[in-house]
């Protein structure tokens, strides 16, 4: 049976709208007039109105690309005209309160004006709308909805109500006095807006708090609050969420309804409070929670916000993609802390998330720049070691900083063997996708999907696929089948459709089981989740995913994660499972990228040639001064972790390169030292020691073993000039380790520009095959012009 | 008088011209605001919702778009914050509470609703193109416009539509 696809179309452009009923004309008109006297009234006395959120919401488009200059002009020519009004206007409103004597002031302690340039950025300013949020309840207030309408001249009695808007960080109090003209105060960040309200205890309290207001405003008729199905929220809203027998969504059924907002209104329905609403975030819990719902919508209108909400709207304008928090390691002395110890990182997914974010003209937040995984992006052509059993050779190279001069730069470079492809141990995959209805963007679902396919390429027909997906449930979509019958792989993923929420413990559990079954004794079983962040049903917390990954490891099943798009990328959590299960977290931004991960690098995306590799470097104290480890900030070992091989630490996949560079000061080559170490202890043979910098040991295990290997090697002083290729490579790892400092913020950097870094990597990129290190380049151009914004 | 004449007049703070302008423009709104909700005093609200904003706002319009398209993004933000404050009280109001006041005849409104509640379930900006383009009868172009997407946006986002509601409406019947 054919239906009709237009019927809707007919219906719709059939619908007639009846005329308005009697009244609603006139009363919207007077309504827009009070609010159109209103606005003048606020223009004449203040430029500090800047009623952002009358304008008509910005389409998501907007908000990112910006009509910031217009924006901005706008507000100048405000600024300009109202100029000399406000100098004489702005004194007034500063003492009228008190001239008044209706305004407690301690209430409010100060009043400023913000100049354009102290602003958010209006992408996220605050919508702050001049109407009660919430059209009154229904009979009695029908005829008169909307409490602002009330406004200005109109008003029987003067509105104690706020109007919230924003300035900076502060809220700002909009309060119409009787004469209707209004006075705008920016609160101080640190003063609660209403301090009536600060110590309520409860929605009464709160209640009796605006009676209170309301008779110090001189109200004669002190009304009855009354509170309806929602409540007032203060500014400072954690320290009231504290408050017992405040009702905030503090109870597990409310957690759907993260927006809990209350109205205080009068009696008759008047609302004496413009509606605020707080977005109140109880506990990273409930955070995560919402960031498995729609990306985070611009906050409703004509609320007061807090700083802390602020805070998070601008946390939102970066996406709500999280990062662990880390400082940049610092200079540490030779004489007190001579051994440096850290774990191999090969992941890099840090350099695929900066690239997105200045792809994007954003500078990334700097928890997102992990220096090392940006080196570690990159493919050095250290010198490659010869077998399976001795799998890498380190390559040592000091050479001059050009971040400061004095110091000197050390490379520490690792490349892993490369397993032949026909040598290749047969593979046991299974993907685990996760098809959530947040995967629903051209670069999640679809970009996972060609991933996949990208990654079949690069698999012996013998080797088998397995795909589940985790959604609303977690599913198999295909058993494990070889990748022969390639078509049917293929059909299998194509089929995929976003949609659900996301279960990525039962998934995961799913996948491993399927992977066991199907276990290739000697082979690589491997689970490859592809996700854009989220995994918040099944195991309870992310200990417990990251214990069960660490033991189906135990078990022979490594985890691989692919991390797709941006809003609620969880880089953290992500790193974890990775690394609990010794394999890599990459993330996908691009095909090429997913080339570069899933095909030119997919043996060592596959195939792992030695775990837990970690890096120990002792200095010598007589001849270096001080060190600092560029990056690896998150890969810190202790010492004693060195030698213990219960200590998980990263992997290798086959080809892999690993680079971490020392800044060290050099304090001369006598070595004269008392300290109890292997330069001290033993003065015997200092004479050859002297021409050490230092002593680098690198342990790691075969991937079937469990008791680690030692390689070793010194650090000459004035070893000779280096190898050309070494030479070239190791000036094209300084420039990306500076570029990415400069990104963190570039504490150690000296003046280093990008301009320098430019000039530095474009006569370092050598024959660059896959255009990697040119795509580099122009990276650190659109850094320039980012920052320049 | 002519809207700009009336819209620079009132932006220089002529409440006179603004009043003008308003009574040019409720019709609109109105008009908009009725086929966004399909619900007769639910439209009054976003209505006086939509004047009330444009009182606050009018300073904001540069001239650079037709005022109507301006006004349409207005309203529609007004009807989108609006509905987000509904979206907690259902149970204020139905809006079946009111059949056959809407339409000239019942079953029409009804089946109104029942598409524009479908049109509201496909995600952001979906009921708002479908509006635009089929009961307001812009162009994509001017769709687009207003809504602050291209036009090809625009264009997709209509057939995405005609296909998801061509599926209900199969279900529909089979059902």
């Amino acid at each position: 049976m054919k239906v009709s696809t237009t019927a809707y179309e007919r219906a719709l452009s059939r619908a007639k709208a009846p005329a308005p009923r009697a009244g609603a004309r006139e009363r919207a008109r007077d309504a827009a007039l009070a609010e159109f006297a209103r606005v003048q009234a606020a223009n004449e006395l203040t430029s500090v109105s800047q009623d952002s959120g009358a304008e008509p919401r910005p389409s998501r488009i907007e908000q990112r690309r910006g009509r910031f200059p217009m924006f901005w002009m706008q507000r100048r020519s405000l600024f300009g005209a109202f100029a000399s009004a406000t100098v004489v206007l702005f004194a007034t409103a500063m003492l009228w309160p008190v001239i008044s004597g209706r305004v407690d002031l301690r209430e409010f302690t100060g009043y400023e004006t913000e100049l354009p340039a102290a602003q958010p950025p209006p992408a996220r300013q605050v919508a702050a709308q001049p109407v009660a949020a919430k059209p009154a309840p229904p009979e009695e207030t029908r005829a008169e909805p909307l409490a602002a309408a009330r406004g200005g001249a109109r008003q029987e009695m003067p509105a104690p109500g706020t109007q919230a808007a924003t300035s900076g960080d502060r809220p700002v109090i909009v309060r119409p006095d009787e004469k209707g003209r209004v006075n705008i105060r920016v609160q101080p960040a640190a003063e609660p807006v209403a301090p009536v309200y600060a110590n309520a205890k409860s929605p009464a309290e709160v209640a009796e708090g605006f009676r209170q207001l309301q008779r110090e405003q001189g109200a004669n008729r002190p009304a009855p609050a009354r509170i309806v199905d929602e409540i007032q929220i203060l500014p400072n809203a954690q320290a009231l969420e504290r408050k017992p027998g405040v009702v905030v969504a503090n109870q597990p059924q409310e957690m759907d309804e993260l927006q809990e907002s209350v109205v205080v209104t009068g009696a008759r329905g008047e609302l004496h409070a413009s509606a605020s609403r707080s977005r109140l975030k109880k506990d990273k819990d409930l955070i995560e929670a919402r960031n498995n719902a729609a990306p985070p919508a611009p906050p409703p209108a004509g609320r007061v916000v807090t700083p802390e909400e602020v805070q998070a709207l601008r946390r939102a304008a970066e996406g709500d993609d999280k990062f662990q928090h880390f400082d940049s390691n610092p200079i540490k002395r030779v004489a007190e802390e001579p051994v440096s110890t850290f774990s191999v990182d090969v992941d890099t997914s840090s350099y695929s998330f900066v690239r997105r974010m200045l792809n994007e003209g954003r500078l990334p937040q700097k928890d997102a720049v992990r220096v090392e995984e940006m080196v570690n992006y990159f493919d050095y052509a250290w010198p490659r070691a010869a077998s399976r059993e001795a799998p890498f050779e380190p390559t040592i190279a000091v050479t001059d900083s050009p971040w400061n001069r004095g110091r000197k730069l050390v490379h520490v470079g690792i490349k892993g063997y490369d397993v032949p492809r026909d040598g290749a141990p047969d593979v046991n995959l299974v993907l685990l996708l996760d098809v959530s209805g947040s995967m629903d963007q051209p670069d999640k679902l679809p970009l996972a999907v060609q991933s996949m396919e990208l990654l079949l390429g690069s698999l012996k027909p013998t080797d088998t696929v397995g795909i589940v997906v985790y959604a609303g449930a977690a599913g198999t979509v295909l058993e494990p089948t070889p990748v022969r019958e390639k078509q049917k792989i293929v059909d299998a993923l194509r089929s995929l459709t976003p949609g659900g929420s996301t279960a990525g413990a039962e998934g995961i559990e799913r996948a491993y089981q399927l992977a066991q079954r199907n276990f290739r004794r000697g082979g690589v079983n491997r689970v490859l989740l592809a996700t854009d962040g989220d995994f918040n049903v099944g195991l309870d917390s992310t200990e417990e995913l990251k214990g069960y990954v660490e033991r189906q490891r135990e078990k022979g099943v490594m985890l691989s994660v692919l991390g797709f798009g941006e809003g609620n990328y969880r880089d953290e959590l992500a790193q974890a499972l990775a690394q609990n299960g010794n394999g890599v977290a990459a993330y996908i931004d691009t095909l090429s990228e997913a080339q570069k991960v899933l095909v030119d690098e997919s043996s060592g995306t596959l195939f792992t040639i030695a775990k837990d590799v970690k890096i120990q470097v002792e200095f010598n104290p007589a001849a270096v001064a001080e060190y600092r480890l560029v990056g690896y900030e998150t890969r810190a070992l202790k010492r004693e972790d060195f030698n213990n091989d219960a200590v998980d630490a990263g992997d290798v996949g086959s080809g892999h390169t690993v680079t971490a560079i020392y800044e060290i000061t050099p304090v001369g080559s006598e070595a004269t030292s008392v300290d109890p170490l292997r330069y001290g202890a033993n003065a015997a043979p200092a004479g050859a020691r002297a021409a050490e910098y230092g002593f680098v040991k690198v342990r790691y295990k075969l991937p079937d073993e469990s008791k680690s290997r030692l390689i070793s090697k010194a650090i000459p002083i004035g070893a000779g000039s280096l190898p050309v290729l070494v030479e070239r490579e190791v000036r094209f790892s300084t420039a990306v380790a500076g570029f990415a400092q400069l990104l963190r913020g570039g504490q150690h950097t000296g003046a280093l520009t990008f301009d320098d870094v430019i000039h530095a990597a474009q006569g370092a990129k050598g024959d660059d095959p896959f255009g990697y290190r040119t795509e580099f380049v122009q990276l650190v151009r659109k850094a320039k012009s980012a920052r320049g914004m | 008088m002519d809207d700009l004449a009336l819209i620079r007049r009132a932006q220089a703070g002529d409440a006179a011209a603004f009043s003008a302008l308003v009574e040019l423009h409720y019709d609109t709104i109105h008009r908009f605001a009725w086929k966004w909700c399909g619900h007769a005093a639910n439209a009054e609200d976003i209505a006086q919702l939509a004047c009330i904003k444009l009182a606050a706002s009018l300073a904001q319009y540069r001239f650079q778009a037709a005022f109507t398209s301006w006004l349409y993004r207005l309203v529609v933000s007004c009807a989108q914050d609006w509905q987000r404050g509904q979206r907690r009280h259902d149970h204020d109001a139905l809006p079946a509470d009111e059949p056959g006041d809407d339409a000239t005849r019942p079953e029409d409104g009804i089946y109104l609703l029942q598409v524009l509640e479908q049109l509201g379930q496909l995600g952001e900006g979906m009921k708002e193109t479908a509006l635009l383009v089929h009961a307001e009868g812009l162009s994509h172009a001017e769709a687009g416009q207003v809504l602050g997407v291209s036009e090809s946006t625009i264009s997709w986002r209509i057939h995405v539509i005609r296909k998801a509601l061509a599926r209900e409406e199969t279900r529909t019947v089979f059902a």
